[in-house]
Parts: C-alpha cells; sequence; structure tokens
C-alpha cells in the first residue's frame, strides 16, 4: 500500500492516417494518461487539420444547448467502436446546428410565454393603480389633439436618465409603481415634431408600452381579474402546446440526436489527444503515462487495431520527471468518500505514501472517541444510510462514523447522553478524565512519530537523503522529539528529565543548528537570529502539536458533559417536558458538538499530519476514455441511478484529462 | 481599510508611480528604434517572432495589457471588498473591449478563430466565459448567455436595447453608458476621506467621456438632444444632470464649448475640432489624476489615479511601437502620442464634428 502503482512513459509513432484509430485504441484501453508537454525535437509541429477539433468543439456546444431542451443520453450504449472522419464529423455539425436552429425556437417561444405572463402581471399591478386614480383613463388611452401619452414599463435603472431625455423632448415623466426590475411610467407631453426623437430615446431605454384596459370605467375590477386569468389560462394552454410540440419534436429527432452523441463520443478521444499530439509529414507521434503492467496489453491492442506499421517504446519516469507522473488513486469502495476528503487537501505526489487508508483509520478512531454514544452515532448512521441515494458514495462516511461512534458508545457506556443504562465495556470518560487526557497524549506521540516515519519515507524514495535526516519531520526531528517525549515521561513518572534524554536533544538541535547554518546565506547577525528562532521553532511546535492532542480527550469529556446538562434540565420537568427536552438536547449535541468535533478531526488530520508528510502537489491518473454507458453494479444502481441509461454523473466523473 | 493597510497602499501606490513617464521621458522613447524599445521594455520575445505586423502589434498590446491588469492585481491585494470592486470594475473594460469583439464578430459572421484572435487574454478575475460566448449562434445568445453571470446588468440592457433597435451602435453604446454608470455607483459608495478624492477623479473621467460622447452624438452622429442626453452618464464633478440636460440642447459646436463650466470653458476656448477637444480635455484628465496622485489622501483613489496613468503611458508607448511597426514617419508618430501639435488643416473636421 505504501508503494505506488509503478507507471511507465510510452511514446507512440503511428502513421498520421491512423491517428484516429490510435485514439481509440487508447480510449478503449482506459490505461493511457497523454503526456502535454511539448516535444523536445524541434522538428515537430502541432498536428494540422485543427479544424477536427473545431467542428468537435461546435458540434458538442450545439448538442450540450439542445440537450438543455430535450433530454439526450449523455452516455449511450456503443455497440461498435469506429472511427469518426473528418465528413462524419462536419456533417454531424451541420445536421446539430440545424437542428438547434429548430429547438432554439422553441426556447425563444417559452421565453416569450413567460415574458407575457410577466406581461399581464404588470398589467394587473397597472390595473390596481388605475383603479385608484380619479382621472378619466379613456382620454390616457387615446391621444388627444395637444396631447401625446405614452403607459408602460421601463427597466428601473434607466427611470431617472429618461427623465432626463423626455424632458428635453418637452415631456414629463410620472414614475406611479415600481415592480421588481421594472417601473411603471406615464410620460406626457405636446403633440409635436419631438414626437419621432421620443420614439427613438423610449426604445432606447427598453420602454414597454402598456395598454390601457378597454372599459375599465364601466367593468368591474372583478370582471378584469377574471380577463386576466382567461389570459394567463390561455398563456398557460400555449406554454402545454409548445411543450407537446416539443416532446413531438424530440421523439422526432430522439435517435438522431443519440447518433450525434455517439459520433461526438468516439470522436473525444482524438480531440483530447489532440495537443499532446507532434506530427512530421505523415508520421505522428504521442505520448503519455501507462501503468508499467498495462504496456504490454496496449502493445496488443495496438497490433490488433492499427492497420499501418506503429513503434511503442516505453520506459521509466526519470527523477527529473516525477512531478510530472500521475498517481493512480487506491480503489476501494469503503475508502472512496475518505479519498475525496484528501483530494481536498491534495493528491500524492507519484512515489508519495497515499495517505487515505491512514486517514480513514485515524480519522474513525478519533471521531469515534471524541463523539462517543450508541444513540448518536446510531442516528448518523441510519441518517447517512436514509439519504443514500443523495449523499451518494459520501453516505458511506456518515455510517461508518455513526458506527465508529456506536462502538465508542458501548466502551464508554452511553446511549443519547444516558449513562447508567447500559454497561460501560470499558470505561466512562467524564468519570476518568486523567486517564483519557493521558491516553489522548499518547495518542499524540504515536501520530506524530507516524507522520515523521511517513514524511522520512517519502524523502527517501526520492533520494533526498539530505532532507530526510535533516528536514522537516526528518530523522533529526524524530531523535529530538522522540528524546523530548522520553524526559517528558521520566518527569510525569516524578523523577528527573535525564541525561540520555537532554543529551540526545542537544545534539539533535544542534545538528539542526548547524544544518540550518550551512544552508543560509545570510550575514552572521541573521543567521544567529534565524537559526535561534528556527530551533526555538522546533521545540514550540513539537510540544504544542502533542498538546494538541489533548483535544480528543477534551471532546469525550464535553461529550459526556454536554449530555448531563441536558438530562439536568430534562430532570427539572414534567414526564412530557423530559422527553422534549431529551429529543431537543440529543439534536442540539448531534448537530452542534458532531459539526464541531468533525471540524476539529479535520484540522488534526490536515494541520498535525499532511502538513508533515503529504506535499499533495501531484495529480491523478486521468486516463483517455470513452464516455459510453458502463454496466452498473446492481445496488449501485438501486442507491444513485434509477435509470443508468440517462446518467450524467457516470458521464461526469469519466471526463477525460482536459476534456470538453 | 484600517490605517496600516492605507499606508501600505499608499506607499505601494508611491513605489509604483516612479514608473509613470513623464514628457521628457516620453520625447526620450519617441526617439527609440524598435529593438532599443524592444530591449527597454522587455518586449523582445514578442517582437523577435516571425509574425505578421499585425500579429506583432496585437501581441505588444495584449503584454502592456497584462502588465497593467497585473499591478492592478497587486494594488487590490491590500483592499478591503468595495474598494477591490471599485478597481476591478475599472479594469472590467478589458472584459468589455472583448465582449464588444464577440458581438461585432457574430453580427458580422466571423470565423470563431478570428473573433479569437482579437480577444484579450485576461486574468480570471475579469474574463467572460469566452468560449461558451464563443460558440453561442448569434448575439441575442451570446447576451443571454452573458446575462446568467456578473455581467447581467450590462447583458441584460444591451440585449434589450438590441431587440429594439437592432443595430451595434446602441448596443455598445448601452455597454459603454452601463460601465460608467456602475462605475460611478461604486464610488459614490464611499465615505470620509475617499469620496472626495474619487468624486474629482471619476468626476474628471467622466467631464472627459461625456464631452467627448456628447459632441460626437450631437453634432457628428446628429442625434436628438433627448437620444444624445439618454446616452450620457451624469458625472459627479463638472458635468452633472442638470448641465448635461442644458448642453445636449444646444445647437452648435461652439456653443456647447462656450456654455461649459469653468475650468473647461477657458480650456477649451478656441478649439476646432473634436480631435482639439480631445487633446485638451484628455490633458485635462491627466493633470487631475497626476494631483490625486501627488496630493490625494485616499489610497484607493491614488491607486485609481495611478491605474489610470499607467494605462495612458501604456497606450503611449503602444502607440509608438505601433508607429515603428508600421514604419511612419517620426513627425506622425509624435503627433499620434501628442507630443507635437498637429499643423495640417482640419477644418474640415470642424464640420463633421
Amino acid at each position: 500500500m505504501l508503494r505506488p502503482l509503478p507507471m511507465k512513459l510510452v511514446r507512440l509513432l503511428v502513421m498520421t492516417d491512423d491517428l484516429p484509430q490510435a485514439s481509440l485504441t487508447l480510449a478503449e484501453t482506459e490505461s493511457f494518461h497523454p503526456d502535454l508537454r511539448e516535444p523536445e525535437e524541434q522538428k515537430l509541429s502541432g498536428l494540422p487539420g485543427r479544424d477536427y477539433h473545431e467542428f468537435y468543439q461546435q458540434a458538442r456546444s450545439r448538442l450540450e444547448k439542445i440537450a438543455k431542451l430535450v433530454p439526450v443520453t449523455e452516455a449511450p450504449d456503443i455497440d461498435r467502436i469506429r472511427v469518426v472522419y473528418h465528413e462524419e464529423l462536419a456533417a454531424t455539425n451541420v445536421l446539430l446546428r440545424e437542428r438547434w436552429e429548430q429547438a432554439s425556437r422553441f426556447e425563444e417561444g417559452f421565453r416569450h410565454i413567460d415574458e407575457e405572463e410577466r406581461f399581464v402581471r404588470d398589467q394587473e399591478a397597472a390595473l390596481a393603480n388605475f383603479a385608484n386614480l380619479k382621472i378619466d383613463l379613456g382620454t390616457l388611452r387615446n391621444k388627444t389633439r395637444f396631447l401625446d401619452f405614452y403607459v408602460g414599463i421601463v427597466p428601473r435603472e434607466n427611470v431617472g436618465r429618461l427623465e432626463g431625455a423626455v424632458k428635453l423632448a418637452d415631456h414629463l415623466l410620472f414614475n406611479y409603481l415600481q415592480r421588481g426590475d421594472s417601473a411603471h411610467v406615464v410620460i406626457v407631453g405636446p403633440r409635436g415634431d419631438k414626437e419621432s426623437q421620443l420614439q427613438s430615446v423610449l426604445s432606447s431605454a427598453g420602454f414597454q408600452s402598456l395598454p390601457i384596459p378597454q372599459g375599465l370605467d364601466d367593468a368591474s375590477p372583478e370582471q378584469k381579474h377574471d380577463e386576466f386569468a382567461r389570459r394567463r389560462e390561455e398563456l398557460q394552454r400555449e406554454r402545454e402546446r409548445l411543450r407537446a410540440e416539443l416532446a413531438a419534436w424530440e421523439s422526432e429527432n430522439h435517435d438522431l440526436l443519440l447518433d450525434a452523441r455517439r459520433t461526438l463520443i468516439l470522436a473525444e478521444p482524438f480531440v483530447t489527444l489532440d495537443p499532446s499530439i507532434r506530427s512530421i509529414g505523415t508520421l505522428a507521434v504521442l505520448s503519455g503515462w501507462v501503468p508499467a503492467r498495462q504496456v504490454h496489453d496496449l502493445d496488443q491492442r495496438l497490433r490488433e487495431s492499427l492497420m499501418l506499421p506503429f513503434e511503442l517504446d516505453a520506459r521509466d519516469p526519470l527523477p527529473a520527471e516525477r512531478a510530472l507522473v500521475p498517481s493512480v488513486p487506491i480503489k476501494n469502495r469503503l475508502l472512496e468518500p475518505f479519498a475525496k476528503l484528501v483530494k481536498q487537501y491534495g493528491i500524492p505526489q507519484y512515489g508519495e505514501v497515499d495517505p487515505t487508508p491512514l486517514f480513514a483509520i485515524t480519522f474513525l478512531f478519533m471521531f469515534g472517541s471524541m463523539f462517543g454514544d450508541v444513540g448518536q452515532g446510531a442516528v448518523i448512521a441510519v441518517l447517512a444510510w436514509i439519504f443514500r441515494a443523495k449523499l451518494g458514495s459520501i453516505y458511506l462516511f456518515g455510517v461508518m462514523a455513526g458506527l465508529s461512534s456506536v462502538l465508542f458508545g458501548f466502551l464508554y457506556g452511553s446511549i443519547f447522553g444516558y449513562e447508567e443504562i447500559l454497561p460501560a465495556l470499558w470505561k466512562s470518560p467524564i468519570h476518568h478524565p486523567i486517564l483519557m487526557l493521558k491516553i489522548a497524549l499518547g495518542y499524540g506521540v504515536l501520530f506524530l512519530v507516524t507522520a515523521c516515519l511517513l514524511a522520512i519515507y517519502n524523502r527517501v524514495v526520492i533520494r533526498n537523503y539530505s532532507g530526510a535526516l535533516f528536514g522537516n519531520h526528518g530523522v533529526v526531528n524524530l531523535i529530538f522529539y522522540l528524546a523530548l517525549v522520553w524526559g517528558g515521561l521520566n518527569l510525569g513518572l516524578g523523577g528527573e528529565f535525564g541525561t540520555a534524554p537532554v543529551l540526545l536533544v542537544s545534539m539533535a538541535l544542534g545538528a539542526l543548528a548547524w544544518y540550518g547554518w550551512r544552508h543560509l546565506d545570510a550575514p552572521v547577525g541573521e543567521k544567529v537570529l534565524v537559526v535561534f528562532i528556527e530551533t526555538l521553532e522546533t521545540i514550540i511546535g513539537y510540544v504544542s502539536n502533542t498538546l494538541s492532542f489533548l483535544r480528543v480527550a477534551a471532546f469525550s469529556l464535553n461529550h459526556a458533559a454536554l449530555s448531563i446538562a441536558v438530562l439536568t434540565l430534562a430532570d427539572m420537568m414534567g414526564m412530557t417536558g423530559h422527553v422534549i427536552t431529551v429529543i431537543l438536547g440529543n439534536v442540539f449535541v448531534l448537530v452542534l458538538e458532531g459539526g464541531i468535533v468533525m471540524i476539529q478531526v479535520m484540522r488534526l488530520e490536515y494541520y498535525e499530519g499532511f502538513s508533515r508528510y503529504f506535499s499533495g502537489d501531484g495529480h491523478e491518473f486521468a486516463p483517455l476514455k470513452l464516455r459510453r454507458a458502463k454496466p452498473v453494479p446492481a445496488q449501485e444502481a438501486a442507491i444513485t441511478v434509477p435509470d443508468t441509461s440517462t446518467s450524467t454523473s457516470a458521464a461526469v466523473a469519466a471526463m477525460p484529462p482536459g476534456g470538453t | 481599510m484600517s490605517a496600516t493597510s492605507q499606508a501600505y497602499l499608499n506607499t505601494r501606490v508611491t513605489a509604483m508611480s516612479t514608473r509613470l513617464l513623464d514628457r521628457e521621458q516620453i520625447q526620450a522613447l519617441a526617439q527609440l528604434t524598435l529593438p532599443e524599445l524592444a530591449e527597454r521594455f522587455e518586449l523582445e520575445s514578442v517582437l523577435d517572432e516571425q509574425l505578421p505586423k499585425r500579429a506583432k502589434s496585437r501581441a505588444v498590446e495584449q503584454t502592456l495589457i497584462r502588465v497593467l491588469l497585473a499591478e492592478l492585481a497587486v494594488l487590490i491585494r491590500p483592499m478591503t471588498a468595495p474598494e477591490r470592486g471599485l478597481l476591478l470594475a475599472w479594469g472590467r473594460k478589458f472584459a468589455l473591449f472583448n465582449l464588444k469583439t464577440l458581438i461585432r464578430g457574430k453580427l458580422y459572421n466571423l470565423d470563431q478563430a478570428e473573433i479569437r484572435e482579437n480577444l484579450y487574454d485576461l486574468p480570471d478575475s475579469m474574463r467572460l466565459s469566452d468560449q461558451e460566448l464563443l460558440r453561442a449562434e448569434n448575439v441575442l445568445e451570446l447576451l443571454r448567455i452573458l446575462e446568467q453571470g456578473p455581467h447581467r446588468l450590462i447583458a441584460r440592457q444591451a440585449r434589450e436595447v438590441y431587440e429594439q433597435k437592432r443595430e451595434p451602435f446602441a448596443l455598445e453604446a448601452a455597454i459603454d453608458q452601463r460601465y460608467y454608470a456602475e462605475l460611478v455607483r461604486q464610488a459614490m459608495q464611499f465615505q470620509g476621506e475617499n469620496v472626495q478624492s474619487l468624486q474629482q477623479l471619476l468626476g474628471a473621467i467622466l467631464d472627459r467621456i461625456d464631452l467627448l460622447w456628447l459632441l460626437r452624438f450631437r453634432f457628428s452622429y446628429r442625434l436628438s438632444p433627448s437620444e444624445t442626453y439618454y446616452q450620457l452618464v451624469p458625472s459627479p464633478k463638472l458635468l452633472h444632470r442638470d448641465r448635461l440636460l442644458e448642453l445636449a440642447n444646444m445647437e452648435t459646436f461652439e456653443q456647447v464649448l462656450e456654455a461649459l463650466p469653468a475650468p473647461l470653458d477657458k480650456l477649451l476656448a478656441g478649439s476646432t475640432s473634436l480631435i482639439d477637444v480631445q487633446r485638451r480635455v484628455g490633458a485635462h484628465q491627466h493633470a487631475e489624476a497626476q494631483r490625486i496622485l501627488a496630493s490625494g489622501r485616499s489610497g484607493v483613489a491614488r491607486a485609481l489615479a495611478y491605474l489610470v496613468l499607467r494605462e495612458s503611458d501604456l497606450m503611449v508607448l503602444f502607440s509608438l511601437i505601433q508607429g515603428r511597426l508600421l514604419a511612419l514617419p517620426q513627425e506622425l508618430i509624435e503627433i499620434g502620442i501628442e507630443l507635437t501639435e498637429p499643423n495640417c488643416p482640419i477644418g474640415g473636421f470642424v464640420s463633421a464634428a
């Protein structure tokens, strides 16, 4: 588990005519992570025929826009893997342009209905206002011989400017209502030659004329509301009709769109590889990272699929290339949610220990010990299980954290805060606080020593021996720390710090100071200051980091203390009050303390653990893949996606590096 | 902003302001050859490449904009969110250049690659979602996509104008108008010593913009007073709302210049063309920015003044390099960077203006 999956740098030399087929085969094997470095050979140039790439991007964009209107399966079944040539891709692009033109009319139609609906709402609001006005609305509706009226809506932010602009055309603007982003205005002025200039300004301001309802004077408000309600129903019917038309269009074009999707999926590997392909004449070269054990298979598959000769050579990564080699993540269903949390910090660099298993174990241990309660742990586990469809793979994290809490609950004898119901299989923290603190301190020492050992290992594997010896959390640091712990233990047992620990601490600090001094390029005064501060920081750092683990015990005590507080409050109530207080108290403890414990554990993991040994600056192995539907395990399918044929998450997860 | 941050910002601005060019330095630069300019401003890699002149010119412009935006990024580091917002709003003009390029490209059905070539490469904080916008099939779709992002207001306004008028001028005018209105709105949120300096600086910027737009719209494009006024953004300094209403209603170029408030009236007295006005009012804005940079107390106003001046310097440098690239006569280059006044008769422009 400590060693990474060995990788090889594969260089593939093919004839350019065979490139599309080679790309497909590489995608099929799902073992080729493209190397996007510029080639060392100056003669190689970027592949001509960039329009393949352009066609693909354009067609893909069109299909995605259509897919926002009608469902188009993200990863359909592909019966036959075949090469998509330039002409087919161009034809698909043209076809999708036509289909998008048709589909966009539906989109515009829906938008038009929405705007109409908004307009009806505005009219209703206007009606409510007009009804209160003591003026002859018939006059507003019909322009008079001398006066010009405009009643309508403008975007709110334009009112100020429009007011000034109409003033220059000898008109007045009255803003009588503001609704959302719109302002309802009446513009009035003399009829004449300035009317035409006003029209231009009104259209620049996005003015929308609001017809004054006919018969407002004699019709009751209820009648007018009925009219608006009818209009809304009409719009609703229009929307339904448009939906039906869209559905008919979808069923008419379903197979065609699906075929277009398949074509794009088959064209995608070549497009994805495009930046890493270099060519000279009719020869093309591409390189990428392949797990060592899959190189032979890859060679075989290429021999079977390529018509023209090719050459494949593989070599181990050079030390200088280490940062470029992708790391293959550990595949384990139980570890998957923990891997996601590790990924929040970073991806292990090639050769570096993947901290996921250690993280999972220590996380569960710390969470359970800090939040040990059979009832509350069970609630966490059950809730995670119930909401597994929504939570995705992270639900396992909740289940395991809950079960860890249950386990420690049995050890502590605590269920929903009651400590008298269950017998403690071990000890109750609140009754043994000193013991808990001692164990937490011991655990902290163990945790930090393990972290230092991993830091040393990570440097040794990349042959950074001086870093492993003298670097941060290296061997000398570890000796210093262990000696410090030894001396501390002596003091704790009532004795003296001890000569051997003192000697070891002094020697380790001396070695660190000497190493720091040699590597500093500064005046003597500054060197003295820096070395002194760094040495002091080493001492303070290790002491404070160890004490930091006292929080593991502190939270187990805190949990018990909070529960006691809740139960004391409950005991002061009657029967009903008791039950309600216990329930609410437990909810409070679950949400608040559960959240805090989670944060504290993450802090210990990230800060005290990862920062010591995990650089996290690697990148994940993301091989070229075809985004076709894959058989989903029955249980998983039941949990996450009811219809695998329309799974988007699967398609997104299968996106190749730099995918579009 | 805390006193420490303010002190840090002021020190930073003062240190950076040593990069600004004075007239003598510009005169000296104007005498340099293209390789000397390239060496002086570390542009060899851009200018030595085997590229067409247009591509080289474009690469130089892109490099200079990158320099300006990198300095903007340094300046906003110690700032509070509203201060940062103001400077980023100012820098967003480059994103709007891209937007206009995209709109023009879509209007004239240009190839995606051609449009892409003319887009500036901007930092993430200012970048539009170029790829998505490039793939829009037409202007309306482009604006609808844009409406879903941080440029919602500008895009909405532009779309409404475009839907009503279907012409690029109205669309671009709406974008520019919205940009300056947003800049003023952000500046007006400040209080204390910031507000006065910012009012002075933005006032000088808006006074220049308003005057040029007003003269251009009224007398070159022959727009009505109402339409002209509608496209303007009231300045927080001289050309405020009422004055713009009054000026937009004037019938001739000369009447507008005569009706200007002090000190613009004296400054522009005798101007005969829009180019002349542009030069003089530009110099006025430059002097105001220099004054605020030298004696202003507000860190954010000084930072903005620095950026305004720096942009102007970089554009002078760009004009100089472009002139050399195109092998223009020295005299023409000096006119272009306003070292010498044009002595050719340009009276014909008055009527055009």
